[in-house]
């Protein structure tokens, strides 16, 4: 709490301190390598794997964006209040709409979907 | 008693001819104008969100034949154009450093940057496009490519139009906000003690970054 109110009373407000070029060089780097490092995995055969690990790698580099390139890790609490409650509410959109799907009856599903699976042994593609 | 507190403030900043009449000080117009770019922000988290989710959907029905689908997509090219946009990312942060610095031809030089890298990355997406529309890999009943051919095929290049077209809209917009930014630069209009636009405009264009982060290994790798 008094960190805070030193902090506001410093004579560079909050969002516009300054730090050196060589922060974003670093991002920016990251950012490449975890590029290659999709690429890569993504080759790979993992099975149910793939999927789990191209959404870390991604939600990794957009948080590398949104904290450091964004500058939300400077940001107002405000801001960041904003920016977290949108994406929690695209979660929430994603949860309801699963939840749904995952516990209907197969008959309500839409037809010509052959890799619904009910069970994990069930899903052979007709076309395999 | 605002008011009067307003008059002292104002007497504070008499020559900051950016700060408009209703806020008290230049650090609450910019506290307010961040805000509002976050808020649209978020809408801009939700509006592709909803592609994501109809993404998720079909590729939940139709995961065999969306995944011969997505190895139809040019690796290479996409690998590429996530390059260049986080590339391109990385030199708007860097116009937006130069400003606050006060060093405005570097500024400019990396405004350049940014807007070629964004030329670049449509040239790519529309070769893309253009190896679709040859093969016809195309949305709906437009769909006659015969390398793909379960069902749910034509939903994944759907729905691969879709979140890429829309996207690429937001590069052609943000392109042209930074090219805006870029002229108001050259004129000098920005300083270390003025650079918002600059700021926020970089903020469009770290969206545009993110949603390709996202768009990237989902289309083309899974």
């Amino acid at each position: 709490m008094e960190n805070k109110v030193a902090k506001s009373a410093a004579p560079s407000h909050g969002e516009e301190h300054g730090h050196g070029p060589g922060r974003y060089f670093v991002i920016w780097f990251i950012l490449l390598a975890f590029t290659g490092l999709t690429v890569w995995t993504g080759r790979m055969d993992l099975g149910a794997g793939n999927l789990p690990i191209a959404i870390t790698i991604a939600t990794v580099k957009a948080t590398l964006v949104v904290l450091f390139f964004m500058h939300l890790s400077e940001a107002h609490g405000s801001n960041r209040l904003v920016f977290v409650v949108s994406i929690l509410f695209a979660l929430v959109m994603m949860l309801g709409v699963f939840g749904d799907l995952l516990t209907r009856n197969p008959m309500s599903l839409p037809s010509g979907a052959p890799n619904f699976d009910v069970s994990p042994e069930s899903h052979m593609a007709p076309h395999e | 008693m605002s008011s009067s507190e307003a008059h002292a403030a104002a007497a504070d900043h008499p020559h900051n001819p950016h700060l408009a009449h209703h806020f008290d000080t230049i650090e609450k117009q910019d506290h307010a104008i961040r805000l509002g770019m976050w808020l649209f922000l978020g809408t801009e988290v939700l509006l592709f969100a909803g592609l994501f989710l109809g993404y998720s959907v079909y590729r939940h029905f139709y995961h065999h034949t969306w995944h011969q689908a997505s190895r139809t997509l040019d690796l290479g090219l996409g690998a590429l154009n996530t390059v260049v946009l986080i590339t391109s990312s990385f030199t708007v942060a860097m116009a937006y450093y130069f400003i606050k610095k006060g060093k405005t031809a570097r500024c400019a030089l990396m405004l350049v940057f940014t807007i070629l890298f964004a030329l670049g990355f449509l040239v790519v997406k529309s070769i893309e496009y253009s190896h679709k529309f040859q093969e016809g890999a195309l949305p709906g009943q437009f769909y006659h490519f015969h390398e793909v051919t379960g069902p749910g095929a034509n939903l994944f290049y759907t729905v691969y139009f879709l979140t890429t077209g829309l996207h690429a809209f937001h590069v052609i917009v943000g392109m042209s906000i930074l090219i805006w930014v870029l002229a108001r630069v050259l004129k000098g209009h920005f300083s270390p003690t003025y650079y918002v636009p600059v700021e926020l405009g970089g903020l469009y264009w770290h969206l545009v970054d993110l949603v390709w982060i996202f768009l990237f290994p989902l289309l083309y790798l899974i």
